[in-house]
């Protein structure tokens, strides 16, 4: 591998014509500055212009952002809304836990009125979600479990065995053979290993 | 000035240095494997720890939240052995709070903190061994610390605290010029842009020798970041060498 450009906050890389400004850099006066101390990565996707952007060896924190999928574990229900522990960002994990809320009415897409969050998630079940607000001053990230692909991934049953998903609502214990409610997440084939 | 020589015939100080030379910098990123980012800075007998936590979520009082860029939380404390009498009280005390704010505001002029909405980053500085020049060397090493917990900055910040003596300025002041009865103004500087983040001085000047004495401090700035720079390649260059790129 050829040696990569060192770079420090500050310098200057290009100017705005030459390539497309990354993550690590940011534009000033038509010409792009690093804002990281890394290394320079220039990758060229076809036609378009290159895009330019730094990279350090060790990830900087990730903060979750509108949209994106979110690995979470529920801290603590109550009739309205279930609070979440945000743990991995997509598949970066936080080296912080970040506070996150799951209202009554986000977590199905359907007959949201009808929703009983004891009967959707308990405490300590491991939960995928989507972003949909970072919130305003007194409230935490605002999270939704609205599509198939989201919803309760891990539970453990009240025996404290790990359950098995039967249906989009309900998973079963193996050890005691009962049945408890959960919205369950539908993972897609491709996630799940063989 | 009646007292000690602060600048002699010859041009010299009191540690012999010239009224331009900057003390010797010695400085380490990455102290602390636990910390996001640490560094640790020596520039000449003032000994100075960073470092940084973040961002993070909000801790504390939620209401100072900001929703639209990240909070910047600093701390300076000196160690209770860093002066010549032991100190009674490390950090709460005024000077400490004052320094506190100067330090939240001048990296608040830095780091990119729209990146960080509705977030936290906290700035711990320590001075194990104070030597003049707290306020200037403690930016310093705040900013390798900065830059070590890969948070994104516009630039680096140097800073270095000047005198003025028999009209002459002095550059980067030692504990015994300061108390000496210079009038010393503390500059920090974005060298690249040379852009002025903070100045302080609170020792009565003539205003004529103002522009001089700025002058005096951004060049001084500017060596600063040079050896600043130089550390920060060294630091990536055997990081690079360890994870065999």
């Amino acid at each position: 591998m050829s040696p990569m450009k060192l770079c420090v906050p500050g310098e200057s890389l290009c100017s705005e014509g030459d390539c497309n400004p990354g993550a690590g850099v940011y534009l000033r006066h038509g010409y792009i500055y690093s804002s990281l101390a890394g290394f320079v990565l220039k990758t060229t996707e076809g036609e378009k212009l290159p895009v330019i952007s730094v990279v350090r060896e060790t990830e900087a924190q990730l903060l979750p952002d509108v949209g994106a999928i979110v690995t979470c574990k529920v801290t603590s229900t109550n009739p309205r809304f279930a609070k979440v522990h945000i743990l991995y960002v997509g598949s970066t994990p936080l080296k912080d836990r970040f506070r996150g809320t799951i209202r009554k009415e986000d977590v199905r897409a359907t007959e949201k009125d009808k929703v009983e969050i004891y009967k959707s998630f308990r405490t300590g079940d491991i939960v995928l979600a989507k972003v949909i607000s970072l919130g305003d001053i007194q409230s935490n990230y605002l999270l939704t479990t609205a599509e198939n692909e989201l919803g309760v991934v891990v539970a453990h049953s009240e025996a404290g065995a790990q359950m098995i998903p039967i249906s989009w609502c309900e998973m079963q214990c193996p050890l005691t053979h009962a049945k408890e409610f959960r919205k369950v997440a539908r993972v897609q084939p491709e996630y799940l290993e063989a | 000035m009646a007292g000690i020589e602060l600048l002699s015939d010859q041009g010299y100080r009191l540690d012999g240095r010239k009224a331009t030379e900057l003390r010797k910098v010695q400085a380490r990123l990455g102290v602390f494997a636990q910390a996001d980012g640490s560094a640790y800075l020596e520039q000449g007998n003032t000994k100075v720890l960073a470092v940084v936590y973040g961002p993070h979520e909000m801790r504390g009082s939620r209401s100072r939240t900001l929703h639209d860029r990240a909070v910047i939380n600093c701390q300076y404390s000196m160690a209770t052995f860093s002066t010549a009498e032991r100190k009674r009280r490390p950090h709460g005390d005024r000077k400490s709070t004052e320094m506190s704010l100067h330090l939240k505001q001048t990296f608040e002029a830095a780091v990119m903190t729209q990146l960080f909405p509705r977030s936290q980053i906290d700035i711990y500085v320590k001075i194990l061994q104070s030597d003049g020049g707290n306020y200037s060397v403690c930016v310093n090493a705040a900013t390798l610390a900065v830059i070590d917990a890969g948070i994104p900055m516009r630039d680096y910040v140097c800073a270095c605290t000047v005198g003025f003596v028999d009209e002459t300025p002095l550059a980067d002041l030692c504990y015994a010029e300061e108390s000496g009865g210079v009038s010393s103004l503390a500059l920090a500087l974005l060298p690249r842009g040379g852009q002025i983040a903070l100045v302080q001085m609170d020792a009565r000047l003539h205003q004529d020798h103002l522009e001089a004495l700025i002058e005096a401090a951004t060049t001084a700035c500017k060596g600063v970041s040079k050896v600043l720079d130089e550390v920060v390649r060294q630091h990536l260059q055997e990081a690079s060498v360890l994870t065999g790129e």
